[in-house]
């Protein structure tokens, strides 16, 4: 059972019907039992930093995911601004601080291309075995902030948009994207049916 | 590299999906659920639904009929049509859409839309435009009889934050005789977010001819894809023969 986590932010729906379509059994929940009684939590999320921030503490949920992801290592998925949140702190709209799981800064995209980074790009693979392979490697995108880590051995993919950007990263338990699996297609469906595989 | 967007718009009256002509005399197309289904075996890279007389005849967009649109798709997808409070944006969002379009509210009610970009993130807020040429000159179409310069609304506009922009030729809209060509020019450099131009493909030479005058932004299409055998997939073939990134779907 995946854990969605509700945390009024983003697009929640978009996310289960791609897991249903999976045969994937998930629950949109902000339910602290419920999440702790998940075999996968993904935090999905399109919105503001800080709302989401202040959003997953005014629910209390800072505790269990911290407690579940990193104490009882639950595999975990951020996709978007719920990959930007594992980060230390973020740029956006002043300096908000994060949940801090992976060491490292979300940043304004500095380029003279058009902001947001809207629409599919193609990603590059670091490392194929650390990464789920798929066939397709259009992924859609929607961001104007991007994630610096202090430590790129963690990074999965890049893309390229006038600067390279952080794509997708993995630390142990804790995997991220920065493109939309779900709104991915085949793609997205296949890398989702790929990492949830025992559900 | 980002590949070039090539989005089907599906114009909607509340019962029927509909082209119109130049912005009058509606032509029924159809069920827009099994359309849809069809643009989502297509691949298409997004899609576009809106409700253009929701405005109009104050009704709001039916939820349970766009909801079954968006249930067939696994392509980003933007819907429009009576959206003004941030309730709407929430019903919209709540039932999968992945972005809202505003056309009206951006004329007359920018306060929404700046309380709605701050909550939803500008990347979930489209705004539609409908750019009416008279003479040589391009004004905003709106339901004040406003004159309002399009570069001049651009300057407005930068200030909302909003994602995209869909720019609709209106002497254009279904006529399947070419884009605005002056009108791409226009625009070119003004605006700093993505740009959807739609408005006049009838042939995929009309695609190439956009290009060629310098625009370097997404496409819109609609009466193509109905009335012509041209599918999203053709377009693309197109594009990337005169070199530009599309992401074809094998």
């Amino acid at each position: 059972m995946v854990a969605i986590i509700d945390y009024g932010l983003g697009n929640l729906k978009s996310v289960k019907k791609a897991l249903d379509h999976l045969k994937i059994e998930s629950i949109i929940t902000n339910d602290k039992n419920c999440i702790s009684n998940s075999d996968f939590i993904l935090l999905p999320g399109v919105g503001a930093f800080n709302q989401g921030m202040i959003n997953l503490e005014k629910l209390g949920l800072i505790e269990v995911l911290n407690h579940e992801v990193l104490i009882k290592k639950k595999k975990f998925l951020g996709i978007c601004l719920g990959f930007q949140l594992l980060f230390e702190k973020s740029h956006e709209n002043g300096i908000n601080k994060g949940l801090g799981w992976i060491k490292g800064a979300v940043v304004k995209i500095n380029t003279n291309y058009k902001i947001p980074h809207m629409g599919w790009n193609n990603i590059k693979y670091i490392d194929e075995e650390n990464y789920i392979d798929t066939f397709q490697r259009n992924f859609y995108f929607v961001h104007s902030y991007h994630v610096i880590p202090k430590d790129y051995s963690q990074v999965t993919s890049y893309v390229h948009y006038g600067i390279e950007i952080v794509s997708s990263i993995k630390k142990e338990n804790i995997f991220g994207t920065q493109f939309h699996p779900e709104k991915s297609q085949k793609a997205g469906l296949e890398l989702l049916s790929k990492f949830f595989v025992k559900c | 590299m980002l590949k070039k967007r090539i989005i089907p718009i599906l114009n909607f009256n509340g019962s029927s999906l509909i082209k119109t002509k130049q912005f009058k005399n509606p032509r029924t197309l159809g069920n827009p659920i099994q359309s849809a289904k069809v643009f989502n075996a297509r691949n298409v890279d997004e899609l576009v639904f809106i409700d253009i007389y929701a405005t109009v005849e104050k009704r709001k967009i039916n939820l349970d009929l766009v909801k079954l649109i968006i249930d067939e798709c696994f392509m980003p997808i933007t819907i429009g049509g009576g959206i003004n409070t941030i309730n709407d944006i929430k019903n919209v969002l709540n039932i999968g859409a992945d972005k809202i379009l505003l056309n009206n509210a951006l004329i007359h009610n920018q306060e929404f839309v700046k309380k709605a970009v701050n909550y939803f993130g500008g990347q979930c807020i489209s705004a539609s435009l409908d750019i009416d040429r008279i003479g040589n000159e391009f004004f905003i179409k709106n339901n004040f009889k406003k004159r309002i310069f399009v570069s001049d609304f651009f300057v407005e506009l930068k200030k909302l934050n909003i994602g995209e922009i869909i720019l609709n030729s209106v002497q254009m809209d279904g006529t399947m005789n070419g884009f605005d060509l002056d009108l791409a020019k226009l625009i070119s450099n003004k605006i700093d977010c993505p740009v959807v131009f739609v408005g006049g493909a009838g042939k995929l030479e009309h695609i190439e001819d956009l290009y060629n005058s310098g625009f370097d932004g997404d496409l819109g299409i609609s009466s193509l894809f109905y009335f012509t055998q041209f599918t999203p997939n053709d377009v693309k073939r197109k594009m990337e023969n005169i070199n530009l990134p599309v992401r074809l779907v094998h």
